[in-house]
């Protein structure tokens, strides 16, 4: 029983490995979730949560929860959103330290939120280009992308900072972080930038989703900037074998790391990203910041 | 809701002339049974095919040719088809109003909604209102595409509908199977009309179409426990975005390969 | 003259039953042109594409799906798609009468003659009742493994059968989003004048298709090599809505 600010949280299961190759096990999940709080917290902060919930570790089942769970403690802030169907439903807000706690608890690995505030749910703080490499491509075609598409949007006075999603690929954001933006604006732009980079790029981008189109090349997934979507949240962890985590870059060490060539040096694990976050702070704080206007939207 | 238009001109009755835009009025309803992709469950649709190359044609590669002989085609192309009936292509002149009641309902062909452009918004509903209040149709005709439709314009909740009619030389007449007159008994009459009326309702065709969709599902929740439904990946249309940020995305393209 | 008749059937509604036979009311027939490739005038093919990816889908590869509310289909082998369809009957049901003015055009879909199969006195019975009280009989009925839904309407001396399309596929007269305008009972008082002096019967015959000849001897033009003069599209000039008073007054003067 864990004492937090007044507050009783129930922890269970401490010593239960979840990442068996690396002997990972929740007790370590709840340190390493308490070590990053403060700098994954605001990205976080009045999101609807999905859980991703591996309560046997990563190489056993696991289960989406978008609704929050029932027997959450009273101290747990939830809000209603509108389903697609039209029926409410209640979600979780990660708005502090104990409720991270008290999801990692429930061994929810991965943290997705959407790209807008549970408040404003058709509004989206950012436009994401989320870079998925086919069969045969891989994390450092996605850097080579990333690189064309920071000129590209340059060239439209954007800026964007990448990340890596903690798997196989890149998510390169663009803070917007207007009242008015709609998904419908980011969706369109997106989707445009992704079909001009595809023009232009044959033999590297598709903007098709069809598995056949995305063989050898990067697929730019423009679709996930709708409401009904979520992404992995910045350092979040992944559950993949090892504690990887979705790690922001700077555009000088992915530069660095694309002409170096060597793809095992992209990936980030816990371990590195508490350092990394002691020294030098949010790397994705302008995300929260920025404010910037999709043109000729 | 912006809607795909299918034409574009001016509708006109006398010296009043009304910019509009003729879009569908009937789609898809609720129970359809689509043809779907087994390998990824996505929706199939018609396209037009080249059989040698083997690919698909995009619309601007499409030419209509009517057959003079085997594989002989004299093309037209739409220019060409416009030029035909020049006076009727892009107007719809209204020449006569008839009374609603009088149009016999074997004629209704196919119906569509006229939409006002810019500017014709006013006139547009001035008619419609008309229309309402003296329960009357316009009638005109006017070419579209390869075919020339005489048409009924009228009022329907506010807007106004156009329904193509039948040419009356298309209606077959009914001559040869008309039933011999013979004397009727009035007690049958009357029994007829007081089963007719004991079964008269008001027209509610969302009921029928409720109905259909209930009784279809309530058949498919078997299936569906057997074998769950699929979702079908995102469709994507290949649309183009706004012209004006594809334009400038282009631009700093070509800067940025220049760089590179 | 009326074609052969298309299919057999019962009328039925409560102890009545009067057989019929369907005739097709209505034969179009139009230049009819083939879709072809701009760049070697190759006949298309039409074929069925995924969506998705763009490429031809041959026949053992398609399935079919009914769509669910929730955006998923439920699939359907074609055995299971006959069980599920109505059986195969010759019964027209009737399941109400209406009115015969609130049937709205958007419905209808084609007509078809009703010939009485066998001299029926129940028919002529049925004809003069709708006559008197003026409705039209709501049907249902599957022909060729199809469900359909019609009108069953008396017309002249014969009972037709006109077949209606769902509520659900008539597109709502609020999704065109249409303006409110504000206009003067004056604008409308001479509009309703116009009408009335534009008023004639209902002669359908006085329209003919000019075009189908048009289009005839425009192919015969290109057949022989001659050179095709492109005209233009006669499009008007639009009417402001600050002179609609003026157009409409000028208009009525015209006709008056």
């Amino acid at each position: 029983m864990a004492q937090i600010a007044g507050r009783n949280l129930s922890l269970s299961n401490l010593e239960k490995v979840l990442y068996p190759s690396t002997g990972f096990t929740k007790a370590h999940v709840l340190e390493y979730y308490r070590l990053v709080s403060p700098y994954i917290l605001p990205h976080l902060r009045g999101r609807a949560l999905t859980l991703k919930r591996y309560p046997d570790g990563v190489a056993e089942e696991y289960f989406f929860e978008k609704r929050c769970p029932s027997h959450r403690p009273s101290w747990v802030a939830t809000t209603e959103i509108t389903r697609g169907n039209g029926e409410p439903m209640t979600v979780c807000l990660v708005n502090d330290l104990d409720t991270l706690m008290w999801v990692e608890n429930l061994a929810s690995l991965e943290l997705h939120v959407p790209l807008a505030r549970a408040d404003t749910p058709e509004n989206p703080d950012a436009v994401v280009f989320d870079l998925d490499p086919g069969n045969g491509a891989g994390i450092l075609d996605c850097l080579r992308v990333a690189l064309i598409l920071r000129d590209l949007l340059a060239g439209l006075k954007l800026a964007c900072f990448p990340k890596t999603s903690g798997m196989k690929g890149l998510h390169v954001l663009a803070p917007l972080n207007q009242k008015k933006t709609t998904f419908d604006d980011t969706k369109k732009f997106s989707k445009s930038v992704a079909q001009v980079l595809e023009r232009n790029y044959p033999d590297l981008v598709t903007s098709k989703m069809a598995k056949e189109q995305r063989v050898k090349k990067v697929f730019i997934n423009w679709s996930q900037n709708d409401s009904s979507k979520t992404m992995v949240c910045v350092y979040s962890l992944r559950a993949g074998e090892r504690p990887t985590v979705s790690f922001p870059m700077t555009w000088k060490e992915l530069e660095h790391l694309e002409s170096n060539g060597n793809p095992d040096k992209i990936q980030v694990e816990q371990s590195e990203a508490v350092n990394r976050l002691k020294k030098s702070g949010d790397l994705f704080g302008e995300m929260l910041i920025m404010k910037q206007r999709l043109p000729y939207i | 809701m912006a809607m795909q238009s299918i034409w574009s001109g001016t509708i006109s009755f006398s010296l009043v002339a009304i910019p509009v835009q003729l879009v569908r009025a009937v789609e898809p309803g609720r129970v359809s049974f689509r043809l779907l992709h087994t390998k990824d469950y996505s929706p199939l649709s018609r396209r037009m095919f080249c059989p040698r190359e083997e690919k698909m044609v995009e619309p601007e590669d499409i030419i209509r040719g009517y057959e003079i002989g085997p594989d002989k085609y004299i093309t037209v192309t739409d220019e060409e088809l416009e030029s035909v009936s020049p006076e009727r292509s892009r107007t719809i002149e209204i020449v006569e109003f008839v009374d609603l009641k009088d149009i016999d309902s074997i004629y209704y062909d196919h119906p569509y909604y006229l939409v006002p452009s810019k500017g014709g918004e006013k006139a547009y509903q001035l008619l419609a209102e008309v229309m309402r209040r003296t329960n009357k149709a316009g009638l005109a005709k006017f070419v579209m595409g390869e075919r020339e439709y005489l048409v009924a314009i009228k009022n329907i909740e506010g807007a106004l509908s156009l329904i193509t009619l039948h040419f009356s030389e298309e209606i077959l007449p009914d001559d040869d199977i008309l039933p011999g007159a013979s004397p009727i008994e009035t007690l049958e009459t009357a029994r007829m009309k007081k089963i007719i009326k004991e079964m008269t309702a008001d027209f509610n065709p969302a009921e029928h179409a409720n109905e259909r969709r209930k009784s279809i599902l309530t058949l498919l929740k078997k299936k569906a426990k057997k074998q769950p439904p699929v979702t079908p990946p995102d469709i994507e249309d290949d649309e183009e975005g706004p012209v004006d940020l594809v334009a400038a995305l282009e631009a700093s393209m070509r800067k940025v390969k220049k760089n590179r | 003259m009326t074609g052969k008749a298309i299919w057999k059937g019962n009328l039925h509604f409560g102890v009545i039953d009067i057989p019929v036979k369907l005739h097709t009311a209505v034969k179009e027939e139009h230049i009819q042109f083939h879709l072809l490739h701009k760049k070697d005038h190759l006949k298309l093919k039409q074929q069925m594409i995924c969506a998705h990816e763009k490429v031809p889908v041959p026949p053992e590869e398609q399935i079919r799906g009914f769509k669910q509310d929730d955006g998923r289909y439920v699939l359907v082998t074609p055995s299971e798609l006959e069980e599920i369809l109505p059986q195969e009957s010759r019964v027209i049901s009737v399941l109400e009468f209406v009115k015969t003015s609130q049937i709205d055009p958007r419905y209808i879909t084609r007509s078809y003659y009703l010939e009485p199969d066998n001299p029926s006195r129940a028919y002529l019975t049925l004809a003069a009742a709708l006559t008197d009280l003026d409705v039209e009989g709501i049907c249902t009925w599957t022909m060729r493994k199809r469900p359909y839904l019609g009108a069953m309407q008396m017309s002249g001396k014969i009972l037709r059968l006109n077949t209606l399309r769902y509520a659900d596929e008539v597109i709502p007269v609020s999704s065109l989003d249409l303006p409110h305008m504000s206009i003067s009972e004056k604008e409308l008082h001479i509009a309703s004048d116009l009408i009335s002096h534009l008023t004639a019967s209902f002669e359908p015959q006085k329209f003919e298709n000019e075009h189908e000849n048009k289009l005839r001897q425009l192919i015969d033009k290109k057949a022989r090599g001659e050179k095709i003069v492109i005209l233009r599209p006669r499009r008007l000039k639009p009417t402001s809505p600050s002179k609609l008073l003026q157009t409409l007054e000028a208009s009525l003067k015209k006709v008056a």
